[in-house]
């Protein structure tokens, strides 16, 4: 069955030298009838399970990077959407909040204004009253003075003045008064 | 102090090939239910062959289980590899395909030959890994258990098997021949034939160049052989010279002793050979996978070289516009 080549490495120690290449055909056969049987067992059975599983993952994979770059894409672009209208609502925001500022310092403008315009007016309205007082207690004083001198000149000259002599004398009183 | 690896005081006990049967007549009349009476021929390589193909189709059984897509049951989690040995089998698988395969022979090739070069590659894996596991070592004590003159070369199972020429030439064989086969379907008989003559350009080129086809003819012709032969002599010898390397280291420390060396010299020596040894394990571990890579790497540089070129330039199209083939991976 075996037929010998060579006997390739003479050993220096003692023994035998053993036989490394030898023609021998039947662990070739064995080697391809067993690679064969083997081959289309996985062939048949496991590489199409092993290639198919790996396709699918792949392909899982791929659809998953897909749909999460899609979504990424979205997400900016709402991203972009929000920031937009969040810009704008800022902007709205500023306008009436300068608005309301503005109508504020207006309205208070106008409060400053009217409450002056009040005060000047009580202050002219009392002035106005108090002018009135003045000329009423003179008048009083007067009266009273005009009475009171014309009781004392009655008194001196133990006479009495008629009311057109009294009008008279009180007037020229009031006269030398004014004059004094 | 040999009992590991080195039988008796050769270091190729350990790597060439015995016929069974012969082994267990050597057995001694002591273990009489144990023996054969008759050489029947069959080689160790023999068993350790059909052994490793049964092995490497139940594993990659066992991955392929591993890595299918589970039911929809299971979620999102169908799609994950179950277990190290299908995480293990995948990894090179994708490796070998999306890093190897396809960017040399193009993803139409590659489908194509994908679970013949697959099925190459585990299964000399298998066989190189099998000759690194000490069953040789193993009977080799039993049989100094059991006693018997002159059994130094006992084994009935165990060693490299791919450490056989005829193993390797086998396997050999079966690549060249679907090398051939590819060869003559993709190119056509004329197209095979004018391959061998140098190509188109210098068949149909100017009449004084025909002078050297002959001479190309003879070249190629014998390159067909001369490449698979190439293919069984490498992974013979790497097998050998490895196993054999590691076998010597060990047997250093035994032969210290057998110069009547001190008792520290020979236990310097054992314990610094043995470290080597350890090493050189581990170096053949990684020999084991490069020489299945290349026999089944070799196989596909040969298919892809007798291959028309639009594959690969369809797949160079498909890279430079991101084919989304190889994006998940």
């Amino acid at each position: 069955m075996s037929v010998t080549l060579a006997s390739i490495v003479t050993l220096a120690s003692e023994g035998a030298s053993p036989e490394l290449i030898k023609v021998d055909s039947l662990p070739a056969i064995t080697a391809v009838v067993v690679f064969l049987v083997a081959f289309t067992v996985l062939a048949t059975v496991v590489w199409p399970k092993i290639t198919k599983g790996l396709d699918e993952r792949n392909e899982k994979i791929l659809s998953e990077i897909r749909a999460a770059e899609a979504a990424q894409a979205k997400a900016k672009a709402a991203q972009a959407e929000f920031e937009k209208r969040l810009e704008e609502a800022r902007a709205e925001a500023d306008r009436t909040v300068r608005a309301a500022r503005a109508e504020a310092e207006r309205q208070a403008e106008e409060l400053r204004a009217r409450a002056a315009k009040e005060l000047e007016d009580m202050k002219n309205r009392a002035t106005q009253e108090l002018e009135g007082a003045k000329r009423a207690a003179l008048s009083e004083i007067h009266a009273m003075a005009a009475g009171l001198a014309t009781t004392v000149a009655g008194k001196i000259l133990k006479r009495e003045i008629q009311a057109g002599d009294q009008r008279r004398l009180v007037e020229e009183s009031l006269s030398e008064l004014s004059a004094r | 102090m040999n009992f590991l690896l080195a039988s008796g005081d050769n270091p190729l006990g350990h790597v060439v090939d015995r016929n069974i049967t012969a082994e267990w007549a050597k057995l001694p009349e002591s273990a009489s239910a144990w023996r054969l009476t008759q050489d029947s021929g069959v080689p160790v390589s023999c068993l350790v062959i059909i052994v490793s193909g049964i092995l490497v189709t139940w594993l990659l059984w066992r991955a392929a289980k591993a890595i299918e897509t589970g039911p929809s049951s299971q979620g999102i989690n169908r799609f994950v590899t179950k277990g190290r040995l299908g995480q293990f089998v995948e990894a090179i698988v994708v490796a070998l395909r999306d890093q190897m395969l396809n960017p040399m022979m193009g993803e139409k090739q590659t489908r194509r030959y994908l679970p013949f070069l697959l099925s190459m590659f585990f299964f000399l894996l298998v066989v190189n890994l099998f000759g690194l596991m000490p069953f040789a070592d193993i009977q080799h004590m039993l049989k100094n258990q059991l006693g018997g003159p002159h059994m130094e070369e006992y084994i009935l199972f165990g060693g490299t098997a791919t450490a056989n020429l005829m193993v390797t030439g086998g396997l050999a064989t079966i690549s060249f021949v679907v090398i051939q086969i590819h060869s003559i379907r993709e190119l056509g008989v004329g197209g095979w034939l004018e391959h061998l003559c140098g190509g188109h350009e210098l068949v149909a080129g100017p009449k004084g160049l025909w002078l050297v086809v002959p001479i190309i003819f003879v070249v190629e012709f014998l390159g067909l052989f001369i490449k698979p032969a190439a293919l069984a002599i490498r992974l013979f010898a790497n097998m050998v010279g490895g196993h054999t390397l590691m076998a010597t280291l060990l047997m250093f420390g035994a032969m210290a002793a057998k110069a009547g060396l001190a008792n520290w010299a020979v236990g310097t020596i054992t314990v610094a050979s043995g470290a080597f040894a350890l090493i050189i394990f581990f170096l053949e571990v990684f020999v084991a996978f490069l020489q299945a890579f290349i026999f089944m790497f070799l196989t596909a540089v040969f298919i892809s070289t007798m291959s028309h070129h639009d594959d690969e330039h369809a797949h160079e199209h498909d890279e430079a516009h991101g084919h989304p083939a190889e994006a998940a991976h």
